[in-house]
């Protein structure tokens, strides 16, 4: 390499290279970036630029069938809909659900366990992890077969305690538990590892400290772990609230399809519904947008509060 | 997002005994700790086992449910392979994962080492730009992207999936990280040698984040492995398909054939659970370094 740049003759390099060079290095970053740019340009900032535009028209899709403009109307009629409203509830339910099981619970484990010899720590390590790469398809599909009214592995073990079987995908006021519960199963064990590592990192000086002036286990918990453990407990919360919902939809999908009687769909399954069953471009269109705007409201909001609350310890 | 800061490989320090506190204490504390984590793992495991066991039984023999099967047979796996063509489907899904594992981390490769070698006009927008794609949700933009497929004339094509993969934030800001902890010294030796800019990414920042490149490759072959929404889009028959649509119309078409069923779900998740129990650690890694998605 070195010989190549010294057998330049050297007045020639001078005068004729700089302005090339100059150019060229004005661009290459641009180069550089241009392949991840353009995909994400075509995937998802102008599609997002064309749902503002068709959230506006009325339109199924068919390339023959005539775009209409119809203003605020879609947004009218999804607000005036019981379906959206009912969906925009059970987001909520989601999300709160699913908070004791991706972070609540998984806190307690990783705190409660924490002193277990490493060697017992890395198998269930590998073993409570499982799920998280389990397609959520599959999971579908093997729930769909444990939790059968008839014959499902779950339904026998409540038979032998003599109760009756739990119809726990078709009764309505079950059936978004059970939809929780499988997207809980899915983080449970991810969350706990999470939790252990940042556990793990808390300088055991400052517990033995702690232990040296008698603090009780409680209060070392307490006064020491948590406050430690907060932006980790923030950084999952705010996933939970911004994802949970969406983790949920391939169980939606595949087990319920938002039944019944809408009792597990979300704001995210009703925009598949709008889109893909009933055709209907704008009112998907507007929905998303209306998705799009509080998802992002949501996100701003919980950003500003994990910056202000999460706790840096260096 | 990243949980990078928060991780940490488990630091193996032996927890200082508790002065206060007899052995009897710590003893009856670690048992307590071993059952909490049993009971997990037994929650986590057992539908995974259920599924691999249930595959297995012959059947008449389908709604035992005793822990081992009695009488093991391979029926099941023969009426999947009749009812979809799920060797296609394999192959179709390892194709579409492996191209986009590739492909997005060589864009992503490009695009971080523009933003961590130059300085250029907007550069801090542009990478909060490709951060904040994490904040669209597939959901928002699934009808311009289908109505865009649908132009090209790609419905129902392997090509369809992979192209909006072609790029990703995660692989991007992921990467940028680790090359912003590349020590300077050494692109600017490479420099002073002559080198390229193209010839210093592929051959002295490149074989350096082999350890992120790793993992990120490992979290990307999962992931679009297990990808369900956008093929569930663009799928019209089997054989242009990916897997996971395959147990979805297995589950649509004939719901309560469970053996089969769960014999189509587990070729669906073997290729994932061979490189899970070959990789363990790394992939454990890999997913708790870059977050949930």
């Amino acid at each position: 390499m070195t010989d190549a740049a010294l057998s330049q003759p050297l007045p020639a390099r001078a005068v004729a290279v700089p302005s090339r060079r100059t150019n060229l290095r004005h661009l290459a970053p641009w180069l550089y970036l241009a392949p991840a740019a353009i995909t994400l340009i075509i995937w998802i900032y102008w599609p997002l630029i064309d749902a503002f535009r068709l959230s506006f028209y009325e339109w199924n899709m068919l390339p023959t069938s005539p775009m209409r403009f119809v203003g605020w109307q879609n947004y009218a009629n999804i607000f005036a809909l019981p379906k959206f409203w009912q969906a925009l509830s059970n987001t909520l339910v989601y999300v709160i659900g699913l908070l004791p099981l991706a972070v609540l619970i998984p806190l307690g484990i990783a705190i409660y366990t924490h002193d277990l010899p490493a060697r017992s720590r890395n198998v269930y390590r590998a073993i409570i992890f499982m799920p998280m790469i389990i397609a959520p398809v599959v999971a579908a599909a093997i729930w769909r077969w444990l939790l059968d009214p008839g014959h499902g592995m779950v339904n026998e073990a409540i038979s032998l305690f003599g109760y009756r079987p739990v119809r726990f995908l078709q009764d309505p006021k079950v059936a978004i538990w059970t939809i929780i519960g499988l997207t809980g199963w899915k983080l449970i064990g991810f969350s706990t590892l999470i939790f252990s590592a940042a556990n793990a990192n808390i300088n055991p000086s400052l517990i033995e400290a702690a232990r040296m002036d008698g603090a009780s286990r409680w209060q070392i918990i307490r006064d020491i772990r948590l406050p430690l453990l907060r932006s980790t407990i923030l950084f999952l919360t705010l996933m939970t609230i911004l994802l949970g919902a969406q983790w949920s939809f391939s169980y939606v999908h595949v087990l319920t399809g938002g039944g019944p009687l809408g009792a597990t769909t979300n704001i995210f399954y009703i925009l598949w519904d709008f889109g893909f069953s009933t055709m209907s471009v704008g009112w998907s269109s507007a929905a998303a947008v209306i998705l799009f705007l509080g998802f992002g409201a949501v996100a701003f909001i919980l950003f500003r509060l994990m910056d202000r609350y999460s706790f840096h310890d260096n | 997002m990243t949980t990078d800061a928060l991780y940490a490989p488990a630091r193996s320090h032996v927890a200082p005994r508790n002065r206060a506190r007899g052995k009897a204490g710590i003893r009856w504390n670690t048992a307590a700790g071993h059952v909490v984590m049993v009971v997990l793992s037994i929650i986590c495991l057992f539908p995974v086992y259920w599924m691999i066991v249930s595959s297995f039984r012959p059947a008449n023999a389908i709604f035992e449910t005793t822990l081992w099967p009695s009488a093991a047979s391979l029926d099941n796996y023969v009426h999947a392979l009749k009812a979809i063509p799920i060797g296609t489907m394999l192959l179709n899904t390892f194709l579409v994962s492996a191209i986009v594992t590739v492909v997005q981390l060589f864009t992503g490769l490009l695009a971080a080492y523009a933003f961590a070698r130059w300085r250029f006009p907007f550069d801090k927008a542009i990478y909060t730009l490709i951060a904040l794609t994490w904040l669209v949700p597939f959901q928002v933009v699934m009808i311009p992207n289908y109505r865009l497929v649908a132009d090209l004339g790609l419905l129902d094509s392997l090509a369809a999936l992979i192209l909006p993969h072609f790029a990703g934030a995660l692989a991007v800001l992921m990467l940028a990280q680790a090359m912003r902890s590349f020590p300077t010294e050494v692109i600017e030796a490479a420099r002073m040698d002559g080198a390229k800019s193209w010839r210093i990414l592929w051959e002295v920042m490149a074989p350096n984040l082999r350890g992120t490149i790793a993992s990120l490759a490992i979290l990307l072959f999962i992931s679009t492995w297990n990808e369900y929404f956008w093929p569930l889009l663009l799928s019209r028959t089997p054989e242009s398909s990916v897997v996971q649509i395959g147990i979805q119309m297995f589950i649509t078409s004939e719901g309560t054939a469970w053996g089969p069923l769960m014999a189509a779900s587990t070729l669906a998740s073997l290729p994932i659970l061979l490189i899970y129990v070959v990789l363990q650690r790394q992939v454990i890694q890999s997913f708790m370094k870059s977050g949930i998605r």
